[in-house]
């Protein structure tokens, strides 16, 4: 019988199920367990290789500017090390929110990667090869072209889907193909520099991130996109959180029939859905383009519009869990080449990873189920042996 | 051990985290017998029968099938003793041929020379026909799924259990999404089955079928056996209070009508689905305030379309609509519930209600946009709170913890509560009800239906679309009977007796 196991209210298990488990909590708890996790997984991994995974986790953060290098180049520091970190986080999180902007509305924006293509391409050949333009004007249009053009662009998708019921995720694939191809034979045919075979850089006015800049005695590179994706970040929470445009959106991401019901013009929120999703992944075009990097590689698509997608699941679709789920994800990628010439290993051991983190992160669901299962049977355990007690002393 | 009944559950008790589901259940069932479990929703005869099928171990308590006690783990041991079971959600693959789910999990394999394996679909489907030769299951073995309509799916669900051997037959609910006539059908098929020796435990909270089909009926009310019956010698109001535990009137009492202006007018209306199918057609009629209009007919006779169509869900083809003296024909759906139309749909969950959303805001649904539930465009939730603090209370819906409930979490009962709440708070001229007690118990049902008679008394222009003739009949001022898409008859409701309509809802004009 069952009633005669002893009760499993103790032990680290019930205790575990109860943190994870919390209705106010599990939202913390829940991606915290699968970091620690996921570094538990991937010490197993590294001590596999013989390498001490304290120094590789150590030498992530150092990479990133948290931690200590052994030692820096001459006006090199950890503040340079930070904001380089910063200056790839700034695209990273744009985009996160761009695929989120578009999730809550029940669209899963494939797109990204053409859309930042797209439109640090035309920022690039509009702003960016202007040497006329002073950078106070330079900058804020840099920014409104990479709006433009990746709102046009989302716009573009939703419009097909509601037009025509062509579903976003094949429309964006083969956009993004298109854009890919389309911007690599104009970047070979007229803005190719001979000797790197990419595009031209363009003018140091024009890029948002604003180099070598002396603070604290040594040389940074000082990301504005960073900035602005923290802005977005409250922006897209306020926008969902208290406005009735964002009330729309979510209802016509719950539930499209119960949306159209209620009166909400379904056809409008899912093309300004995908036109705002446009506009941020536009912004994260802009700031990788002309910010992180000066000049486009011909027909190659940022790997960080797919990434983003996991960042964005990895902070469970919130605009403020995706600033943690970019700094993690991050610091993995952008940490892989110092770990990787400290501890001798392949980088690539840094997208092993991160692809450990996504899979756990992916699990979150389920981590969540398990311990509502494992309350569940503990309250039944519970009662059962009160009542045995009760009618033992009725006895 | 008195092995006079195939199936014993003794002393039975289930509980989940804050319910106890079976409190001391005992029931036998003989070999042969249609047994039946009455009881409103959340009665715990779900539950009961989960149990029996394996899905869930009892707290305590002992199961014993043919005097042998039993423990099952999974539903797959209880299938090893022939218990099978009709889920109301039906458990089948869409893609597949009705054969193929038949046979899904226990193919009859073959070796094609001796060495390639594959599944024999020509022995299996002589065995499904001669399966449903033998119980007039009429099917297509080789049909898909995806293209049959949910009677014949059921049937499906039933030879699955045939093609299993299985004796002891479960029905959950089967009769809650079946038309009239398919109901018929289905206690044919049980009777059928019943005659071939195999015993059927029958879920339901219809007293209707019970008195048809079923020989004893034992009686749960908050997971408590109440009284075991025998069907022939009880009346059929004495089980109803049984049921609910206190008198309940099968029919709401009502003021003669106050018939007032013509709020809802339709002129020759049409309409087309997808298919460019004319599901509506021709149909005009006119509902005043302080008239509850009720339209009856057999499901699927484009009822629910003409509700879409007044509503703005679905547009109109030909003709008018016309509300208040305004032409509403091509409006929009905001615009209409603005100009006042408050509609509660048929399919709560698909239409009337966000489930991933709190109660609150799911009663906030009609209100949302304008002030002071929000001003420039910015949600003022103290204005949602309060609102919703006044509708749980006035409705009498059961949350757990207020505005903030998710609608998830709710009952279905409780769900169309809030429903109707927020739909008459509009204090809309016309309120149009499609199949309101679909899938409530009866204490809901007296409810809901007292507060579309407030409504008519109100002044309200009520238009009342249901399959359930008992519902159209108690409710009516006036009828109108819809079939293949055109309104066959519209009369006072006091010059049409039930069997008149029911003539009219199967097509005979002729008396």
């Amino acid at each position: 019988m069952k009633n005669e196991k002893v009760p499993s209210e103790k032990g680290f298990f019930a205790w575990l199920a109860k943190v994870l488990g919390h209705e106010k909590w599990n939202s913390v708890t829940v991606p915290i367990f699968t970091i620690i996790l996921t570094l538990i997984v991937s010490s197993i991994f590294l001590l596999i290789l013989g390498k001490n995974p304290l120094t590789a986790f150590y030498s992530f953060l150092a990479g990133n500017g948290f931690a200590a290098k052994a030692s820096y180049g001459a006006g090199n520091g950890m503040l340079s090390d930070f904001f380089a970190f910063l200056n790839i986080m700034a695209p990273m999180l744009l985009a996160a929110l761009a695929f989120i902007f578009a999730y809550r509305c029940g669209l899963f924006n494939i797109g990204i990667a053409g859309q930042m293509l797209m439109s640090g391409f035309m920022a690039t050949i509009l702003v960016g090869y202007n040497k006329a333009l002073p950078a106070a004007v330079a900058k804020p249009l840099v920014i409104i072209v990479g709006l433009v053009v990746g709102g046009l662009l989302g716009a573009f998708v939703g419009f097909l889907k509601y037009r025509f019921n062509i579903h976003e995720v094949v429309s964006t694939i083969m956009i993004n193909y298109i854009i890919s191809f389309l911007t690599g034979f104009f970047i070979n045919s007229r803005y190719v520099d001979s000797i790197t075979r990419s595009s031209k850089i363009c003018s140091s006015a024009a890029r948002l991130t604003c180099t070598k800049v002396l603070i604290g005695g040594y040389y940074c590179n000082v990301p504005l996109g960073i900035v602005v994706a923290l802005i977005m970040v409250f922006v897209v929470k306020f926008i969902f959180d208290r406005t009735v445009f964002g009330f729309d959106l979510r209802a016509v991401g719950s539930n499209r029939n119960a949306a159209t019901y209620a009166g909400i013009n379904v056809g409008k929120s899912i093309i300004m859905s995908m036109m705002l999703s446009g506009c941020l992944a536009g912004l994260a075009g802009v700031t990788y383009y002309l910010g992180y990097t000066n000049t486009i590689i011909p027909k190659t698509l940022a790997g960080m519009g797919y990434d983003a997608i996991a960042t964005a699941l990895l902070g469970n679709n919130t605009p403020v869990g995706a600033i943690f789920a970019s700094v993690l994800i991050t610091i993995f990628q952008n940490g892989a080449n110092y770990m990787s010439s400290t501890l001798g290993v392949a980088k690539e051991i840094a997208s092993v990873i991160t692809g450990i983190l996504l899979l756990f992160s992916a699990c979150s669901g389920f981590f969540r189920y398990l311990s509502k299962n494992k309350l569940n049977r503990i309250a039944d355990e519970k009662r059962a042996l009160e009542r045995a007690r009760k009618e033992a002393e009725s006895k | 051990m008195n092995s006079e009944y195939i199936v014993e559950m003794r002393n039975i008790t289930k509980s989940f985290p804050g319910i106890i589901a079976n409190d001391d259940v005992t029931i036998q069932v003989r070999k042969g017998e249609v047994y039946a479990l009455l009881g409103e929703n959340g009665a715990g005869k779900s539950t009961l029968m989960s149990m029996l099928y394996g899905m869930y171990e009892p707290d305590r308590g002992e199961i014993y099938i043919r005097g042998e006690k039993v423990v099952f783990k999974s539903p797959s041991e209880a299938a090893e003793k022939n218990i099978g079971m009709v889920h109301q959600h039906f458990k089948l693959v869409d893609n597949y041929t009705i054969g193929e789910n038949i046979v899904l999990g226990i193919e009859p394999m073959k070796k094609k020379f001796g060495i390639f394996p594959y599944v024999d679909m020509k022995e299996a489907n002589e065995k499904i026909a001669k399966l449903s030769k033998d119980y007039g299951l009429e099917v297509n073995p080789t049909d898909l799924i995806s293209d049959v309509n949910v009677s014949i799916k059921q049937r499906v669900e039933i030879l699955k259990m045939l093609y299993r051997e299985a004796e002891i037959l479960i029905f959950d609910e089967p009769t809650a999404i079946l038309t009239p006539q398919e109901i018929e059908y289905l206690l044919k098929i049980m009777e059928e089955l019943k005659k071939g020796g195999k015993t059927i435990i029958l879920i339901t909270h219809k007293i209707e079928e019970i008195r048809k089909i079923a020989d004893r009926c034992a009686i749960l009310r908050r997971g408590r056996l109440i009284d075991i019956l025998d069907v022939k010698s009880t009346s059929t109001q004495e089980m109803a209070n049984l049921m609910v535990g206190r008198k309940v009137e099968l029919t709401t009492d009502k003021q003669p009508p106050k018939f007032g202006k013509t709020v809802l007018e339709v002129e020759h209306l049409s309409v087309y689905d997808e298919s460019k199918v004319e599901v509506v057609k021709d149909v005009s009629f006119k509902v005043r305030a302080g008239e509850v209009f009720a339209i009856a007919g057999v499901s699927g006779n484009g009822q629910v379309e003409l509700a879409d169509a007044i509503t703005g869900l679905m547009k109109a083809g030909k003709g008018k609509i016309i509300l208040n003296g305004k032409d509403i024909t091509n409006e929009k759906i905001r615009q209409r519930t603005e100009d006042g139309i408050a509609y509660i749909p048929e399919d709560r969950q698909k239409y009337g209600v966000l489930l991933d959303f709190n109660l609150r805001d799911n009663l906030g649904l009609r209100k949302y946009y304008k002030p002071p539930f929000s001003q420039n465009g910015i949600l003022k939730f103290s204005e949602f709170e309060s609102y919703a603090v006044r509708l749980i209370d006035e409705y009498d819906i059961r949350c757990g913890q207020g505005g903030l409930t998710s609608l998830r979490s709710m009952s279905g009962g409780n769900q169309q509560k809030a429903i109707v709440g927020r739909e008459i708070e509009e204090h809309s001229p016309l309120i149009i009800f499609v199949q309101p007690t679909r899938g409530l118990d009866l204490g809901a049902i007296e409810n809901i239906h007292k507060e579309i008679i407030a409504e008519r008394d109100k002044g309200t222009a009520v238009l009342l679309i249901s399959l359930e003739l008992d519902e159209v009949m108690n409710l009516a001022d006036t009828i109108g009977v819809i079939y293949s898409g055109k309104m066959l008859k519209v009369a006072d409701a006091s010059t049409l007796d039930s069997q008149a309509v029911g003539r009219y809802m199967m097509g005979v004009t002729e008396a």
